[in-house]
Protein backbone atom coordinates (compact mmCIF):
# COMPACT_ATOMS: atom_id res chain seq x y z
CA UNK A 1 0.00 0.00 0.00
CA UNK A 2 1.58 3.41 -0.84
CA UNK A 3 1.41 6.43 1.32
CA UNK A 4 -0.77 9.30 -0.09
CA UNK A 5 0.72 12.88 0.92
CA UNK A 6 -2.24 14.78 0.97
CA UNK A 7 -4.41 12.22 2.79
CA UNK A 8 -1.51 12.00 5.28
CA UNK A 9 -1.47 16.17 5.82
CA UNK A 10 -4.98 16.35 6.11
CA UNK A 11 -5.23 13.46 9.04
CA UNK A 12 -2.94 15.22 10.88
CA UNK A 13 -3.99 18.31 10.56
CA UNK A 14 -7.29 16.88 11.26
CA UNK A 15 -6.07 15.39 13.94
CA UNK A 16 -4.69 18.53 15.41
CA UNK A 17 -8.20 20.22 15.15
CA UNK A 18 -9.53 17.31 16.93
CA UNK A 19 -7.59 18.56 19.49
CA UNK A 20 -7.86 21.49 19.96
CA UNK A 21 -11.26 20.74 20.51
CA UNK A 22 -10.70 19.49 24.31
CA UNK A 23 -9.30 22.76 25.92
CA UNK A 24 -12.14 24.46 23.43
CA UNK A 25 -14.54 22.67 25.36
CA UNK A 26 -12.68 23.50 28.87
CA UNK A 27 -13.61 27.27 27.93
CA UNK A 28 -17.40 26.24 27.19
CA UNK A 29 -18.19 24.69 30.21
CA UNK A 30 -15.66 27.08 32.26
CA UNK A 31 -17.81 29.89 31.31
CA UNK A 32 -20.51 28.15 32.12
CA UNK A 33 -19.78 27.88 36.04
CA UNK A 34 -19.87 30.30 38.56
CA UNK A 35 -16.21 31.78 39.43
CA UNK A 36 -15.31 29.35 42.15
CA UNK A 37 -15.08 26.89 40.28
CA UNK A 38 -14.56 27.55 36.65
CA UNK A 39 -10.41 26.12 37.15
CA UNK A 40 -11.54 23.52 38.34
CA UNK A 41 -13.42 22.60 35.20
CA UNK A 42 -10.98 23.52 32.74
CA UNK A 43 -8.91 21.53 34.35
CA UNK A 44 -10.96 18.33 33.75
CA UNK A 45 -10.49 19.08 29.84
CA UNK A 46 -6.68 19.78 30.42
CA UNK A 47 -6.28 16.45 32.31
CA UNK A 48 -8.16 14.29 30.71
CA UNK A 49 -5.63 15.18 27.17
CA UNK A 50 -3.00 14.06 29.18
CA UNK A 51 -4.18 11.04 30.66
CA UNK A 52 -6.08 9.33 27.68
CA UNK A 53 -3.06 10.46 25.72
CA UNK A 54 -0.98 8.24 27.71
CA UNK A 55 -3.72 5.49 27.98
CA UNK A 56 -4.19 5.41 24.45
CA UNK A 57 -0.90 4.61 23.31
CA UNK A 58 -0.44 2.19 25.83
CA UNK A 59 -3.76 -0.05 26.21
CA UNK A 60 -6.84 2.18 24.65
CA UNK A 61 -5.85 1.62 21.06
CA UNK A 62 -5.36 -2.39 20.93
CA UNK A 63 -8.67 -2.41 22.70
CA UNK A 64 -10.94 -0.48 20.79
CA UNK A 65 -8.93 -1.14 17.12
CA UNK A 66 -7.04 -4.01 17.45
CA UNK A 67 -7.63 -7.41 16.35
CA UNK A 68 -11.05 -8.71 16.94
CA UNK A 69 -12.75 -10.98 19.52
CA UNK A 70 -16.41 -11.84 19.14
CA UNK A 71 -17.17 -8.69 17.98
CA UNK A 72 -16.70 -7.30 21.19
CA UNK A 73 -13.68 -6.32 22.08
CA UNK A 74 -9.85 -5.54 20.28
CA UNK A 75 -7.53 -7.60 21.43
CA UNK A 76 -4.05 -6.68 23.33
CA UNK A 77 -1.78 -7.56 20.32
CA UNK A 78 -1.08 -3.47 19.99
CA UNK A 79 -0.66 -3.12 23.37
CA UNK A 80 2.16 -0.48 23.61
CA UNK A 81 1.76 0.31 20.00
CA UNK A 82 3.43 -3.12 18.76
CA UNK A 83 2.76 -3.23 14.92
CA UNK A 84 1.28 -0.08 14.69
CA UNK A 85 3.95 1.55 12.78
CA UNK A 86 3.86 3.54 9.48
CA UNK A 87 2.78 1.23 7.08
CA UNK A 88 -0.95 1.46 6.52
CA UNK A 89 -3.54 -0.35 7.88
CA UNK A 90 -6.18 -1.61 5.11
CA UNK A 91 -9.11 -2.08 7.36
CA UNK A 92 -8.79 1.54 8.48
CA UNK A 93 -7.22 3.91 6.32
CA UNK A 94 -5.04 2.54 3.56
CA UNK A 95 -3.51 5.74 2.41
CA UNK A 96 -2.04 6.76 5.27
CA UNK A 97 0.46 5.65 8.65
CA UNK A 98 -1.05 3.49 10.69
CA UNK A 99 -0.13 5.83 13.32
CA UNK A 100 -1.52 8.80 11.75
CA UNK A 101 -5.00 6.78 12.12
CA UNK A 102 -3.98 6.15 15.73
CA UNK A 103 -3.34 9.80 16.57
CA UNK A 104 -6.30 10.98 14.85
CA UNK A 105 -8.78 8.43 17.00
CA UNK A 106 -6.69 9.26 19.65
CA UNK A 107 -8.22 12.90 20.34
CA UNK A 108 -11.89 11.64 19.84
CA UNK A 109 -10.91 9.01 22.97
CA UNK A 110 -9.44 12.17 24.52
CA UNK A 111 -12.83 14.93 24.37
CA UNK A 112 -15.27 12.23 25.13
CA UNK A 113 -14.78 11.76 28.84
CA UNK A 114 -14.27 15.06 28.80
CA UNK A 115 -17.58 15.95 27.67
CA UNK A 116 -18.90 13.56 30.55
CA UNK A 117 -17.42 16.15 33.40
CA UNK A 118 -19.95 18.83 32.60
CA UNK A 119 -22.72 16.84 34.57
CA UNK A 120 -20.64 16.50 37.73
CA UNK A 121 -19.16 19.92 37.63
CA UNK A 122 -18.84 22.18 40.49
CA UNK A 123 -19.06 19.55 43.29
CA UNK A 124 -16.84 16.07 41.58
CA UNK A 125 -13.64 15.67 44.05
CA UNK A 126 -11.05 15.38 41.96
CA UNK A 127 -9.52 12.00 42.73
CA UNK A 128 -12.76 10.18 42.10
CA UNK A 129 -13.07 12.12 38.72
CA UNK A 130 -9.09 10.62 37.68
CA UNK A 131 -9.68 6.84 38.55
CA UNK A 132 -13.50 7.30 36.91
CA UNK A 133 -12.02 8.75 33.82
CA UNK A 134 -9.55 6.10 33.35
CA UNK A 135 -11.46 2.99 34.13
CA UNK A 136 -14.39 5.03 31.79
CA UNK A 137 -12.52 5.11 28.97
CA UNK A 138 -11.16 1.70 29.12
CA UNK A 139 -14.11 0.15 30.23
CA UNK A 140 -16.98 1.96 28.39
CA UNK A 141 -15.61 4.40 24.71
CA UNK A 142 -13.06 1.38 24.04
CA UNK A 143 -15.46 -1.42 23.57
CA UNK A 144 -18.24 0.86 21.61
CA UNK A 145 -15.35 2.14 19.91
CA UNK A 146 -15.08 -1.85 18.30
CA UNK A 147 -18.14 -2.38 18.18
CA UNK A 148 -18.57 0.66 16.07
CA UNK A 149 -15.23 1.25 14.11
CA UNK A 150 -13.61 -2.02 15.09
CA UNK A 151 -12.91 -4.08 12.18
CA UNK A 152 -14.92 -7.23 12.93
CA UNK A 153 -16.68 -4.95 15.47
CA UNK A 154 -20.76 -6.63 15.23
CA UNK A 155 -22.33 -3.10 14.92
CA UNK A 156 -20.24 -2.72 12.03
CA UNK A 157 -20.96 -5.95 10.65
CA UNK A 158 -24.48 -5.21 11.25
CA UNK A 159 -24.42 -2.31 9.09
CA UNK A 160 -24.96 0.49 11.46
CA UNK A 161 -23.67 3.77 10.36
CA UNK A 162 -21.39 6.33 12.09
CA UNK A 163 -19.48 8.42 10.20
CA UNK A 164 -17.42 10.66 13.04
CA UNK A 165 -19.14 9.30 16.75
CA UNK A 166 -22.72 10.18 17.58
CA UNK A 167 -22.78 6.70 19.19
CA UNK A 168 -19.44 6.00 20.09
CA UNK A 169 -18.48 9.87 21.18
CA UNK A 170 -22.39 11.64 22.00
CA UNK A 171 -24.24 8.96 22.87
CA UNK A 172 -22.10 7.49 25.38
CA UNK A 173 -20.71 10.46 26.98
CA UNK A 174 -24.45 12.27 27.27
CA UNK A 175 -25.78 9.00 28.87
CA UNK A 176 -23.05 8.93 30.93
CA UNK A 177 -23.07 12.06 32.10
CA UNK A 178 -26.91 11.83 32.81
CA UNK A 179 -26.24 8.21 35.36
CA UNK A 180 -23.06 10.26 36.64
CA UNK A 181 -25.67 12.98 37.61
CA UNK A 182 -27.71 10.88 39.30
CA UNK A 183 -25.27 9.20 41.38
CA UNK A 184 -23.53 11.88 42.81
CA UNK A 185 -26.63 14.02 43.27
CA UNK A 186 -27.80 18.08 43.40
CA UNK A 187 -25.85 20.97 44.10
CA UNK A 188 -26.13 22.32 47.24
CA UNK A 189 -28.02 25.24 46.89
CA UNK A 190 -29.81 23.04 43.31
CA UNK A 191 -33.62 24.81 42.41
CA UNK A 192 -33.06 27.70 45.21
CA UNK A 193 -32.14 30.12 42.82
CA UNK A 194 -30.37 30.07 39.27
CA UNK A 195 -26.73 29.33 39.14
CA UNK A 196 -25.40 32.33 36.42
CA UNK A 197 -22.78 31.33 34.63
CA UNK A 198 -19.84 33.59 35.42
CA UNK A 199 -18.21 34.44 31.72
CA UNK A 200 -20.82 33.92 29.00
CA UNK A 201 -18.08 35.36 26.63
CA UNK A 202 -15.74 32.35 27.44
CA UNK A 203 -18.28 30.40 26.48
CA UNK A 204 -19.20 31.56 23.26
CA UNK A 205 -15.47 31.44 22.30
CA UNK A 206 -15.34 27.90 23.32
CA UNK A 207 -18.24 27.08 21.03
CA UNK A 208 -16.82 28.95 18.36
CA UNK A 209 -13.56 26.75 19.06
CA UNK A 210 -15.90 23.54 18.90
CA UNK A 211 -17.21 24.42 15.67
CA UNK A 212 -13.57 25.03 14.03
CA UNK A 213 -12.47 22.26 15.66
CA UNK A 214 -15.14 19.88 14.89
CA UNK A 215 -14.29 20.44 10.72
CA UNK A 216 -11.48 18.21 11.90
CA UNK A 217 -13.61 15.55 13.79
CA UNK A 218 -16.27 15.36 10.61
CA UNK A 219 -14.35 16.06 7.33
CA UNK A 220 -11.29 14.13 9.22
CA UNK A 221 -13.12 11.06 9.25
CA UNK A 222 -12.98 10.52 5.91
CA UNK A 223 -9.18 9.95 6.43
CA UNK A 224 -8.52 10.96 3.22
CA UNK A 225 -8.51 14.56 1.22
CA UNK A 226 -10.96 13.96 -1.27
CA UNK A 227 -14.89 14.99 -2.25
CA UNK A 228 -15.91 13.01 0.94
CA UNK A 229 -14.37 15.36 3.32
CA UNK A 230 -15.52 18.03 1.51
CA UNK A 231 -19.30 17.20 2.18
CA UNK A 232 -18.79 16.40 5.38
CA UNK A 233 -17.36 19.62 5.80
CA UNK A 234 -20.38 21.34 4.17
CA UNK A 235 -22.20 19.58 6.31
CA UNK A 236 -21.02 20.09 9.08
CA UNK A 237 -20.96 24.06 9.12
CA UNK A 238 -24.54 24.07 7.74
CA UNK A 239 -26.19 21.74 10.33
CA UNK A 240 -24.56 23.90 13.01
CA UNK A 241 -25.59 27.34 11.74
CA UNK A 242 -29.45 25.44 11.10
CA UNK A 243 -29.34 24.30 14.86
CA UNK A 244 -28.00 27.50 16.54
CA UNK A 245 -30.52 29.17 14.03
CA UNK A 246 -33.28 26.80 15.17
CA UNK A 247 -32.05 27.25 19.43
CA UNK A 248 -31.71 30.42 19.40
CA UNK A 249 -35.53 31.47 17.53
CA UNK A 250 -37.08 28.54 19.89
CA UNK A 251 -35.57 30.20 22.81
CA UNK A 252 -36.97 33.95 21.63
CA UNK A 253 -40.50 32.52 21.01
CA UNK A 254 -39.85 30.59 24.80
CA UNK A 255 -37.89 33.31 26.99
CA UNK A 256 -38.84 35.97 24.92
CA UNK A 257 -35.13 37.17 24.66
CA UNK A 258 -33.02 35.69 21.73
CA UNK A 259 -30.06 34.30 24.21
CA UNK A 260 -26.69 34.46 23.27
CA UNK A 261 -25.49 31.41 25.05
CA UNK A 262 -29.07 29.47 23.93
CA UNK A 263 -26.98 29.95 19.91
CA UNK A 264 -23.83 29.22 21.06
CA UNK A 265 -25.29 25.82 22.67
CA UNK A 266 -27.23 25.13 19.82
CA UNK A 267 -24.27 25.47 17.61
CA UNK A 268 -22.52 22.56 19.68
CA UNK A 269 -26.16 20.68 19.61
CA UNK A 270 -26.04 20.91 15.73
CA UNK A 271 -22.26 20.01 15.39
CA UNK A 272 -23.25 16.82 17.70
CA UNK A 273 -26.13 15.92 15.49
CA UNK A 274 -24.54 15.98 12.58
CA UNK A 275 -21.03 14.32 13.61
CA UNK A 276 -22.57 10.56 12.75
CA UNK A 277 -24.39 11.86 9.41
CA UNK A 278 -21.11 13.76 8.07
CA UNK A 279 -20.16 11.06 5.51
CA UNK A 280 -23.70 10.23 4.37
CA UNK A 281 -25.94 12.94 4.20
CA UNK A 282 -26.17 15.90 1.47
CA UNK A 283 -26.77 19.15 2.40
CA UNK A 284 -30.24 19.25 2.82
CA UNK A 285 -30.45 16.34 4.80
CA UNK A 286 -28.06 18.67 7.26
CA UNK A 287 -30.50 21.76 7.26
CA UNK A 288 -33.04 18.98 8.47
CA UNK A 289 -30.81 17.60 11.10
CA UNK A 290 -29.86 20.87 12.37
CA UNK A 291 -33.38 22.03 12.71
CA UNK A 292 -34.00 18.73 14.79
CA UNK A 293 -30.87 19.40 16.80
CA UNK A 294 -32.12 22.69 17.94
CA UNK A 295 -35.49 21.93 18.41
CA UNK A 296 -35.08 18.48 20.25
CA UNK A 297 -31.94 19.44 22.72
CA UNK A 298 -33.55 22.60 23.79
CA UNK A 299 -36.98 20.70 24.63
CA UNK A 300 -34.51 18.15 26.49
CA UNK A 301 -33.45 20.89 28.63
CA UNK A 302 -36.86 21.96 29.59
CA UNK A 303 -37.71 18.16 30.35
CA UNK A 304 -34.18 17.92 32.34
CA UNK A 305 -35.01 21.04 34.48
CA UNK A 306 -38.80 19.81 35.35
CA UNK A 307 -37.65 16.24 36.54
CA UNK A 308 -34.98 18.60 38.50
CA UNK A 309 -31.30 16.52 37.66
CA UNK A 310 -28.26 18.14 38.24
CA UNK A 311 -27.12 17.79 35.11
CA UNK A 312 -25.00 21.02 35.27
CA UNK A 313 -23.68 21.98 31.81
CA UNK A 314 -26.49 19.64 30.06
CA UNK A 315 -24.52 17.17 29.07
CA UNK A 316 -27.30 14.67 28.37
CA UNK A 317 -29.77 17.01 26.82
CA UNK A 318 -26.87 18.20 23.88
CA UNK A 319 -24.89 14.85 23.43
CA UNK A 320 -27.20 12.53 24.32
CA UNK A 321 -30.54 13.65 22.97
CA UNK A 322 -28.28 15.47 19.60
CA UNK A 323 -26.31 12.40 19.55
CA UNK A 324 -29.34 10.22 19.71
CA UNK A 325 -31.27 12.33 16.81
CA UNK A 326 -28.33 12.23 14.60
CA UNK A 327 -28.02 8.61 14.78
CA UNK A 328 -31.50 8.07 13.86
CA UNK A 329 -31.63 10.90 11.31
CA UNK A 330 -28.86 8.75 9.53
CA UNK A 331 -30.90 5.84 8.95
CA UNK A 332 -33.42 8.08 7.51
CA UNK A 333 -31.42 10.75 5.40
CA UNK A 334 -28.55 8.81 4.52
CA UNK A 335 -27.89 8.44 0.86
CA UNK A 336 -25.22 6.48 -1.32
CA UNK A 337 -24.73 9.63 -3.71
CA UNK A 338 -22.75 11.08 -1.33
CA UNK A 339 -21.11 7.89 0.34
CA UNK A 340 -21.07 4.70 -2.39
CA UNK A 341 -19.46 2.78 0.35
CA UNK A 342 -22.03 3.27 2.99
CA UNK A 343 -26.25 2.30 2.52
CA UNK A 344 -29.07 4.48 1.51
CA UNK A 345 -31.50 5.24 4.54
CA UNK A 346 -35.38 5.36 4.98
CA UNK A 347 -35.91 8.17 3.04
CA UNK A 348 -33.87 6.78 -0.30
CA UNK A 349 -35.74 3.51 0.02
CA UNK A 350 -34.02 1.50 2.72
CA UNK A 351 -36.08 1.53 5.61
CA UNK A 352 -34.07 -1.61 7.34
CA UNK A 353 -31.26 1.01 7.89
CA UNK A 354 -33.42 2.41 10.52
CA UNK A 355 -33.55 -0.80 12.46
CA UNK A 356 -29.51 -1.03 12.20
CA UNK A 357 -29.63 2.74 13.94
CA UNK A 358 -32.00 1.49 16.46
CA UNK A 359 -30.25 -1.41 17.48
CA UNK A 360 -26.55 0.79 17.54
CA UNK A 361 -28.61 3.64 19.65
CA UNK A 362 -29.62 1.13 21.98
CA UNK A 363 -26.94 -0.92 22.57
CA UNK A 364 -24.85 2.52 22.99
CA UNK A 365 -27.01 3.88 25.78
CA UNK A 366 -27.77 0.77 27.71
CA UNK A 367 -23.66 0.23 27.72
CA UNK A 368 -22.91 3.44 28.97
CA UNK A 369 -25.76 4.23 31.32
CA UNK A 370 -25.05 0.65 33.10
CA UNK A 371 -20.83 0.61 32.95
CA UNK A 372 -21.06 4.40 34.18
CA UNK A 373 -23.09 3.19 37.03
CA UNK A 374 -20.76 0.24 37.76
CA UNK A 375 -17.92 2.25 37.71
CA UNK A 376 -18.90 4.90 39.89
CA UNK A 377 -20.16 2.38 42.14
CA UNK A 378 -16.57 0.92 42.34
CA UNK A 379 -15.11 4.29 42.44
CA UNK A 380 -16.96 5.04 45.48
CA UNK A 381 -15.63 2.76 47.27
CA UNK A 382 -12.08 4.05 47.67
CA UNK A 383 -12.57 7.61 47.74
CA UNK A 384 -16.01 9.79 48.15
CA UNK A 385 -17.42 10.35 44.89
CA UNK A 386 -18.36 14.43 45.82
CA UNK A 387 -16.30 16.67 47.74
CA UNK A 388 -17.43 17.42 51.41
CA UNK A 389 -20.25 20.72 51.91
CA UNK A 390 -17.62 23.02 53.17
CA UNK A 391 -15.37 22.44 49.84
CA UNK A 392 -18.39 22.49 48.00
CA UNK A 393 -19.06 26.35 49.20
CA UNK A 394 -15.36 27.51 49.34
CA UNK A 395 -15.41 26.04 45.86
CA UNK A 396 -13.46 23.59 43.66
CA UNK A 397 -10.29 25.66 42.71
CA UNK A 398 -9.47 26.35 46.20
CA UNK A 399 -10.62 23.05 47.68
CA UNK A 400 -9.25 21.09 44.51
CA UNK A 401 -6.27 22.52 43.66
CA UNK A 402 -5.64 25.57 45.82
CA UNK A 403 -5.28 27.93 43.40
CA UNK A 404 -8.30 30.92 42.38
CA UNK A 405 -9.48 31.75 38.83
CA UNK A 406 -9.18 35.23 39.51
CA UNK A 407 -6.65 36.36 42.24
CA UNK A 408 -7.16 40.10 42.59
CA UNK A 409 -3.81 42.12 42.55
CA UNK A 410 -2.53 43.18 45.86
CA UNK A 411 -4.89 40.58 47.86
CA UNK A 412 -4.46 37.03 48.93
CA UNK A 413 -5.31 34.41 46.79
CA UNK A 414 -8.20 33.17 49.10
CA UNK A 415 -9.81 36.34 48.86
CA UNK A 416 -12.52 35.35 46.42
CA UNK A 417 -13.28 32.41 49.20
CA UNK A 418 -17.18 32.81 49.99
CA UNK A 419 -17.76 35.58 47.51
CA UNK A 420 -20.51 33.50 45.58
CA UNK B 1 -37.40 17.84 -5.19
CA UNK B 2 -37.35 14.83 -3.09
CA UNK B 3 -38.36 14.24 0.05
CA UNK B 4 -35.77 15.65 2.41
CA UNK B 5 -35.64 18.70 -0.06
CA UNK B 6 -38.93 19.27 1.33
CA UNK B 7 -38.64 18.88 4.46
CA UNK B 8 -35.67 21.16 4.79
CA UNK B 9 -36.97 24.18 2.91
CA UNK B 10 -40.08 23.57 5.54
CA UNK B 11 -37.72 23.70 8.31
CA UNK B 12 -35.90 26.54 7.06
CA UNK B 13 -39.63 28.06 6.60
CA UNK B 14 -40.39 27.84 10.36
CA UNK B 15 -37.06 29.08 11.48
CA UNK B 16 -37.13 32.14 9.11
CA UNK B 17 -40.99 33.10 9.50
CA UNK B 18 -40.77 32.58 13.06
CA UNK B 19 -38.89 35.24 13.71
CA UNK B 20 -41.70 37.43 12.36
CA UNK B 21 -43.34 36.59 15.13
CA UNK B 22 -40.89 36.52 17.70
CA UNK B 23 -41.51 39.02 20.65
CA UNK B 24 -40.06 42.50 19.27
CA UNK B 25 -39.74 44.28 22.79
CA UNK B 26 -38.59 41.91 25.42
CA UNK B 27 -38.65 41.99 29.09
CA UNK B 28 -39.49 45.67 30.25
CA UNK B 29 -35.88 47.08 30.99
CA UNK B 30 -35.50 49.35 33.71
CA UNK B 31 -32.43 51.97 33.88
CA UNK B 32 -31.38 52.09 37.67
CA UNK B 33 -31.35 55.26 39.24
CA UNK B 34 -27.39 57.24 38.56
CA UNK B 35 -25.35 56.90 42.16
CA UNK B 36 -25.42 60.08 43.60
CA UNK B 37 -22.23 62.24 42.54
CA UNK B 38 -19.91 63.32 45.95
CA UNK B 39 -19.22 67.22 45.95
CA UNK B 40 -16.13 66.60 47.86
CA UNK B 41 -13.16 64.70 45.65
CA UNK B 42 -11.43 61.84 48.16
CA UNK B 43 -7.86 62.67 48.71
CA UNK B 44 -5.93 60.09 46.94
CA UNK B 45 -2.37 59.11 48.32
CA UNK B 46 0.33 60.14 45.01
CA UNK B 47 3.75 58.90 45.19
CA UNK B 48 6.24 60.83 44.62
Amino acid sequence: MKIDSGDTAWVLASAALVMLMTPALGFFYGGLVRRKNVLSTIMHSFFILCLISVQWVLWGYSLAFGPDHFGLIGGLDWIGLNNVGFTPNADYAPTIPHQAYMVFQMMFAVITPALISGAFAERQRFKAFVLFSLLWATFVYDPIAHWVWGAGGWLHTLGALDFAGGTVVHISSGVSALVAALVLGRRIGFGQGKFEPHDATMTVLGACLLWFGWFGFNAGSAVAAGGLATSAFVVTNTATAMAALTWMTVSWWHKRQPSVLGAAAGAVAGLVAITPASGFVNVMGSIVIGFGAGLFCYLAIQLRERIHVDDALDVWAVHGIGGTWGALATGLFATVAINSTAANGLFYGNPKQVLFQLAAIGASWAWAAIGTFVILKIVGVFVPLRVGEDEELVGLDISQHGEPAYAKDGEPAYANVGSL
Amino acid sequence: MDATTVIAVICSAVVFVGWLVAPSSPKAVRLAAPAPVSEERQRVAVSA
